[in-house]
This record gives structure tokens, C-alpha cells and sequence, in this order.
């Protein structure tokens, strides 16, 4: 099989874009329930509903930022 | 659509839920031996033994079925681990070719007649595939970055004010080491759990509505259904085989972003 130098990069491109699509899900994902998860421990501690929502938003705040971070920036 | 409306009147039909996928024992009560358990065995044989004949007096002119073989593994091969890690992933194809033919063969038995049971849609079976794969890409990152210098790496990526670490490090930690093995298998399970499903629903409601229903409207509507499920079968089929292989590219992938030097 001779290899066609750009039908080989195309195809790595795509096979990076799967996996930055998957990476960047996972970051979000991550994001809302590490903070998320860490609001809700603080308000049963706290006895307050409004640290589960301030986690949530801060989780989620945080993964977008590194997904920007990791995959949205000008290389 | 029509099964469900008829199943809501309550005629007698047991629409499939989860319950479709705990099966007895085999050969009675008391024994463990269970068809996932049975079609797991059978799909294992039928790769190994596929590739051992395929290998046997290998020759350098193939004949078919060293031919079958060498395309199929070239397949692994090319398109999963050349292309996904690059000349390095030649290390990692046994592993690779092993986890895409094992599940394709576990996937695939959900249409098989006779199994008709995908044994991936048990969550055991991709649960530990994925804990494998979670193994060997942490492994070979610790190995070529030290146990320190890989965390560092992993968690603090440079570029970024130190405070927002705090807030950053705990996301990343989670997404490499728990949410990359969660989400391979939630993705394969529930793939094959919702296409079995489907198919269960549909072929069993197309032969309760032509056989039991009855009337005109039950035989219309049941032959649609069970028309449906033919269709249905070969987009299984299709699905089956795309999730293999989806398992067995992320995998690569990750072993691959291991093996590579980050700027």
C-alpha cells in the first residue's frame, strides 16, 4: 500500500478531532462533577442549598476554561 | 409506536426491560453457568481458534484464509494503531487486534441467530476491558515520565496562574483516571443494551400482535413491526461493529496521548 502523504494527515486530523471531541466532553463532565460534588458535600455541611449550585456553575466554568485551554487556543 | 399503544391496553403483552438481560443458569438452579457467560466462552474460541488456523503454515503466498486473517489484523493494524499513535504503536496492536476482535465478536452475537444476545451489554465485560486500557495508558505514561513528572504533567499544565490550579487540577485528575474508563464503557454497554432493546421490543411485539392481537389491524401492524426488525438487525449489526471499533480507537488513542512528548 503506498502511503498518500495527504489522505495520511487528513486522517490523523480526524482521528485527533475524535478524541479532542471525547477529551473536551470529558473535561466538562469532570468539571461539574468534581465542583459540583464538592458544593454539595460543603452545603450538607453548611446545611445550605446554594454552595450545590455555586459548585455546579464553578465546575462548569472551569471545564469550559480548559477545554479552551487544552484545544481552543491559537497554536 | 403501535406496539407500545397496544402494550399500554394491557392486552398481556411484557414490553422488554431490563429484566430481558438476567438470564438462569444454564443447566439449572445451583449452577453459575449463564448464556452472556456461554456466549462469552464461544466468542473467545471462535477468535482464537479464527486466527490460530488463520496463522497455521503461514505461507508467503496466503492462501483465503491467511489471507481473511492478514486483513483482518492489518485492519487493527493500519487504521487503529498506525494512525491513531503513529510507528511506536506497533508495540500495541496484539493488545489492540485482541480487544477489537474479542468485542466485535461479543457485539456481533447480539444478531448471531441462536445467541441473540449481545454479551457486551453486560456491563462486567467492558467495565474490565476499560480498566485494562485505563491500566496500560497510565502505566506507560508513569514509566515515561516518572510517577511525579506524569501528574505534574497531567494535572498542571504549564501556562496558567498558579491559584486557578486549585480549581483545575481536581477536573483534569478526574477526566484522565475516572471518566475516560467510565465513559468506554457506559458508551459500549448502553449501545448494546439499547440496540437489544429495540430488538426484542420490536420482534416481540410484531409476533405478539400477528399471532396473539390478531384482527386486521394487529397482522398490519405487527408485519410492519417485524419488518421493521429486519431493518432493524442489520443496523445492529452495523452498530456492533462501529463500537468495536470505537472502543479499540479510544483505547489506541489514549495510549497513544501517553506516549506522546507534550510541549
Amino acid at each position: 500500500m503506498p502511503p498518500d502523504a495527504e489522505d495520511d494527515a487528513s486522517k490523523a486530523f480526524g482521528r485527533k478531532g475524535e478524541a479532542d471531541a471525547y477529551g473536551a466532553l470529558g473535561l466538562v463532565v469532570s468539571g461539574v462533577l468534581v465542583w459540583g460534588g464538592i458544593g454539595y458535600l460543603v452545603s450538607e455541611w453548611l446545611d445550605n442549598r446554594l454552595f450545590v449550585m455555586l459548585g455546579l456553575l464553578l465546575g462548569m466554568g472551569a471545564g469550559l476554561y480548559l477545554v479552551w485551554f487544552r484545544y481552543g487556543r491559537q497554536q | 409506536m403501535t406496539t407500545w399503544l397496544i402494550a399500554a391496553e394491557g392486552e398481556g403483552f411484557v414490553s422488554p426491560g431490563p429484566s430481558t438481560f438476567v438470564y438462569p443458569p444454564i443447566f439449572g438452579e445451583g449452577t453459575f453457568f449463564t448464556k452472556p457467560m456461554l456466549i462469552t466462552v464461544l466468542g473467545a474460541a471462535a477468535v482464537a481458534v479464527f486466527f490460530l488456523l488463520a496463522a497455521r503454515r503461514a505461507t508467503v503466498v496466503p492462501g483465503k484464509l491467511q489471507y481473511a486473517g492478514e486483513s483482518a489484523y492489518g485492519f487493527v493494524r493500519n487504521s487503529i494503531a498506525l494512525d491513531a499513535i503513529g510507528k511506536e504503536g506497533m508495540k500495541y496492536v496484539p493488545y489492540l487486534a485482541t480487544v477489537f476482535f474479542f468485542l466485535a465478536a461479543l457485539n456481533i452475537s447480539g444478531i448471531l441467530p441462536g445467541l441473540q444476545f449481545p454479551a457486551t451489554s453486560r456491563i462486567a465485560l467492558p467495565a474490565f476491558l476499560a480498566i485494562i486500557t485505563c491500566v496500560i495508558f497510565n502505566a506507560i505514561g508513569i514509566k515515561r515520565r516518572g510517577l511525579f513528572g506524569y501528574f505534574k504533567e497531567l494535572m498542571f499544565p504549564p501556562g496558567i496562574p498558579w491559584p486557578v490550579y486549585i480549581l483545575l487540577a481536581p477536573i483534569e485528575f478526574v477526566s484522565t483516571i475516572i471518566i475516560r474508563p467510565l465513559t468506554l464503557t457506559l458508551r459500549l454497554t448502553f449501545n448494546m443494551f439499547a440496540g437489544h432493546l429495540v430488538l426484542v421490543l420490536f420482534i416481540l411485539g410484531g409476533e405478539f400482535l400477528v399471532f396473539e392481537k390478531g384482527g386486521l389491524v394487529g397482522i398490519a401492524a405487527g408485519s410492519v413491526a417485524l419488518l421493521g426488525s429486519i431493518v432493524l438487525t442489520f443496523f445492529e449489526g452495523f452498530v456492533q461493529l462501529l463500537q468495536a471499533y470505537v472502543f479499540t480507537l479510544l483505547s489506541a488513542l489514549y495510549i497513544g496521548g501517553a506516549l506522546a512528548d507534550e510541549h
